[in-house]
C-alpha cells in the first residue's frame, strides 16, 4: 500500500515534467520559426521602402525602372518566406513566374496577394518576429540576473526595462520576478505568434482560394456523377424488383382468380385449389413487397436506429458476433442506410465464405465520420470479384464520399473498414 | 388455338398456361426465354405466340425483339405482347410492320378473363388488339400538328375503343348508341385525321397507326 502511496506523487512529477518540456519545445520550435521570419520580415522592409520608393517616383520617371526591380526582389522573399513556412508544415509551392512588369503584375492576382503579404510582413509581421527574438534574451536575462550583478560595475547594474539600478539584493528580487514573467510571456505568446505569421503566410503565399476550389469543384463533380450513378443504379433494382417481382406476382394472383372464377360453375373443387394458389401468390407478392422496401430503407433503422439494426443484424448472423456500437450522434439517414448495408453485406460474406468462428463489427462516429470496421478471423482472402455484392457497395460507399478499405491477406484476418462522412 | 407463351416468371407462365388450357386451348409450349419463344414458334408453328415483354438477360425489350423476330420469320403469327407498362416505343417498333394479327396488352389485363380471351381470339383471327391504356396515352398526349386536338370527346372514345380493336356493333354497345350513330363517329374522325376513304376495315386501323407512325418518325428524328 505504502509503494502505491509513493507513486502517485512520482506519476504527478512525470506529468509535470511532460507538461514543462512540451512547452519548452513548443517555445524553442516557435523562437526558432520567428528567428527565421525576422530574416525575411527584415528583407520584406527594403523590398517595401523600394516599391513605395518606386511607385512613388514613377511621376518622374525613375519609378518605371525601380519598380520591376523592386518586384523581382518581392517574388523572392516571398519565395524565401515560402520554403521557410514549408519547413514547419505542408510544402508550400512557388506559383511559378510571376510578372514584374507594373501594369501587368497589378492585374495579376497572385502579385497582388504577395504584395498584401509583403506590406503586413514587412510591418507588424517584422515587429512580431522582432519580439520573438528579443523576449528569449529579456527572459534569460533577467531570469538569471541573480547569478551576474554582482560582477556588473557599481550602479549599472538593473533590470532589461526599466531605469531604476539594483543596490542589493532586495533590488534583485523583482528583477527576478520580471524574468519569470518574460518567461511565462515567452512560452504564452511566442508559438501563437509564429502561427499567426505562418498562417497569414499560407494564407496570402499559397494557390488561390479560387484555384482549391476548381479542384475541389472537379471532385465534387466526379463524386456527384458516381452519386447520381448510384442513386440511378439504385432506382433501377427498385423498379426491376418491383415490375418483374411482386407485379409479377400480382398478376399470376389476377390469372389464377379468373380461372378460378371461370370455373367456379364447372368444378367447384378445382376452382378451390385454383383460389388455394391465388392466395399463396398473394402472400408471396407481399414478401417481395416487404424486400423491396427493406432494400430501399430498412424500417429498423428508423424505429431503432443503427446500433439496433446492427444488433439485429448481429442476432440473426449464423457466425457469433460481436457489436461494438459507440456513436450517439445520429447520421443522415442515407449513410446510415449504406453503413447498415455494408454490415449486412460483411456478415453475409463472413457466414458464406470465411468459416469464421467469431466477427466483430465496431461502429464509432469521430468528427462527423462514422467509422464502420468489421472483422473476422476466418481464412482471408476475400476479394471484390466473384459476384460479390462489395462492388456495389463500394459504389454506395463512395457516392457518398466514403472509403472502403478491404484487407484480407489468404490465412486471415479479413478486416473491412468504411468511413462515411455523416452528411448531417 | 395453338399457342406459344414466352414468360420469364415461372408463376406465370404456369399460370397462363393453366387459365387457357382451362379454357380448352392448346398451349403446345412454354418458353422463359427470347431464343425459347423463337425455337417453340419455328418447331410448333404455333397460331399465337403470347409474349413477355421484359425478359432475361436484360429485362428490358427482348420480348418486343423476339417477337418481330418471330414476325418476320412466320409473317402468319398472330402475337399478343404482354407488358408491366404502357411503353408508346414498344408499341411503335411492334406496329412499324403492320397492325394486323398484333395486340399489346398490359399484364394485368389477363385477369379479366372475358376480355382477355376476347381479345386473344381478335388477334388470332387477323385483328388488332391494343391496350386501353396505351390507347389513352396517345390521346392525351398532343400532337404536334394538332390534329387530334380537333377529335371531340366522343370521337376521341370511339377512337379509343376502335383502337382496341371493337367492332361497330361492339363499339355501339358499349358507348350505349346505334350503330349509325357510331358510323357517323367514324367518319367525322378519319375525315379529322385527313384519312382517304379507301379500305374501310384498314382505314379503322390506320387512325390509330397514323398517329403512331408519325410519333416514331418524331422521336427517330430528334
Amino acid at each position: 500500500m505504502s509503494n502505491h502511496r509513493q507513486d502517485v506523487p512520482g506519476a504527478e512529477r512525470a506529468e509535470i515534467r511532460e507538461i514543462v518540456l512540451h512547452a519548452a519545445r513548443d517555445t524553442w520550435t516557435a523562437v526558432e520559426q520567428l528567428v527565421g521570419a525576422l530574416g525575411t520580415a527584415t528583407v520584406a522592409v527594403v523590398v517595401l521602402l523600394a516599391l513605395v520608393a518606386g511607385a512613388a517616383s514613377c511621376v518622374v520617371g525613375i519609378g518605371f525602372v525601380l519598380l520591376p526591380v523592386a518586384l523581382r526582389g518581392m517574388h523572392a522573399v516571398a519565395d524565401r518566406e515560402r520554403g521557410r513556412i514549408s519547413r514547419w508544415g505542408p510544402e508550400l509551392l512557388t506559383p511559378g513566374p510571376l510578372p514584374v512588369r507594373p501594369l501587368q503584375a497589378l492585374g495579376d492576382p497572385a502579385v497582388r496577394r504577395e504584395l498584401r503579404w509583403l506590406a503586413g510582413h514587412a510591418t507588424a509581421g517584422w515587429l512580431l518576429a522582432l519580439s520573438g527574438v528579443f523576449l528569449p534574451v529579456l527572459a534569460v536575462r533577467d531570469a538569471s540576473f541573480p547569478l551576474w550583478w554582482q560582477l556588473m560595475p557599481q550602479g549599472t547594474a538593473g533590470a532589461s526595462i526599466g531605469l531604476w539600478t539594483v543596490e542589493d539584493w532586495l533590488g534583485v528580487l523583482p528583477v527576478t520576478m520580471m524574468g519569470i514573467g518574460w518567461t511565462a510571456v515567452l512560452v504564452g505568446l511566442t508559438p501563437r505568434m509564429a502561427r499567426v505569421l505562418d498562417r497569414r503566410g499560407r494564407r496570402l503565399l499559397g494557390p488561390a482560394p479560387d484555384a482549391d476550389l476548381s479542384l475541389r469543384v472537379a471532385e465534387l463533380t466526379a463524386t456527384r456523377a458516381a452519386a447520381l450513378d448510384a442513386h440511378a443504379t439504385e432506382l433501377r433494382r427498385i423498379e426491376r424488383s418491383l415490375h418483374d417481382g411482386t407485379q409479377n406476382r400480382v398478376v399470376a394472383v389476377t390469372v389464377l382468380l379468373g380461372t378460378a372464377r371461370r370455373m367456379l360453375s364447372r368444378d367447384p373443387a378445382a376452382a378451390d385449389a385454383l383460389l388455394e394458389r391465388a392466395q399463396t401468390a398473394a402472400e408471396e407478392a407481399l414478401a417481395e413487397l416487404r424486400a423491396v422496401a427493406r432494400g430501399i430503407l430498412p424500417p429498423v433503422l428508423a424505429d431503432r436506429g443503427l446500433s439496433g439494426a446492427l444488433t439485429g443484424l448481429a442476432a440473426t448472423c449464423p457466425v457469433p458476433c460481436r457489436i461494438d456500437v459507440d456513436a450517439s450522434a445520429r447520421c443522415a439517414a442515407s449513410v446510415e442506410a449504406t453503413a447498415y448495408f455494408v454490415v449486412a453485406e460483411a456478415l453475409t460474406n463472413v457466414s458464406r465464405h470465411s468459416g469464421a468462428a467469431q466477427v466483430t463489427v465496431t461502429l464509432r462516429n469521430r468528427q462527423g465520420r462514422l467509422h464502420v470496421r468489421v472483422e473476422d478471423d476466418g481464412q482471408g482472402g476475400a476479394g471484390e470479384g466473384g459476384g460479390s455484392g462489395l462492388v456495389g457497395i463500394r459504389r454506395r460507399i463512395e457516392a457518398h464520399d466514403g472509403i472502403l478499405t478491404l484487407t484480407s491477406p489468404p490465412g486471415g484476418p479479413t478486416t473491412i473498414e468504411v468511413e462515411l462522412p455523416c452528411g448531417s | 388455338m395453338r399457342i406459344v407463351i414466352a414468360e420469364d416468371d415461372p408463376l406465370l407462365r404456369e399460370g397462363l398456361a393453366l387459365l387457357l388450357r382451362s379454357e380448352s386451348l392448346d398451349v403446345v409450349a412454354t418458353a422463359a426465354t427470347p431464343d425459347g419463344l423463337l425455337a417453340a414458334v419455328d418447331e410448333h408453328r404455333p397460331d399465337v405466340a403470347i409474349v413477355d415483354v421484359r425478359m432475361p438477360p436484360t429485362h428490358t425489350d427482348e420480348g418486343i425483339v423476339a417477337a418481330v423476330e418471330a414476325r418476320r420469320r412466320h409473317p402468319e403469327l398472330a402475337v399478343l405482347v404482354l407488358s408491366a407498362y404502357v411503353e408508346q416505343t414498344f408499341a411503335t417498333d411492334l406496329l412499324a410492320g403492320g397492325a394486323s394479327r398484333l395486340g399489346y396488352l398490359l399484364k394485368e389485363r389477363v385477369g379479366r378473363v372475358e376480355e382477355f380471351l376476347a381479345a386473344l381470339r381478335r388477334v388470332a383471327d387477323g385483328g388488332t388488339a391494343i391496350d386501353p391504356e396505351v390507347v389513352a396515352q396517345l390521346l392525351t398526349r398532343s400532337r404536334p400538328d394538332g390534329r387530334l386536338e380537333r377529335l371531340s370527346p366522343r370521337e376521341r372514345d370511339v377512337l379509343a375503343l376502335m383502337a382496341q380493336g371493337l367492332g361497330n356493333a361492339a363499339l355501339a354497345e358499349r358507348l350505349f348508341v346505334t350503330e349509325g350513330a357510331v358510323h357517323k363517329h367514324i367518319r367525322s374522325i378519319f375525315a379529322k385525321l385527313d384519312l382517304a376513304p379507301a379500305d374501310q376495315a384498314d382505314r379503322r386501323v390506320t387512325a390509330v397507326l397514323h398517329y403512331l407512325e408519325h410519333q416514331r418518325r418524331r422521336d427517330g428524328s430528334s
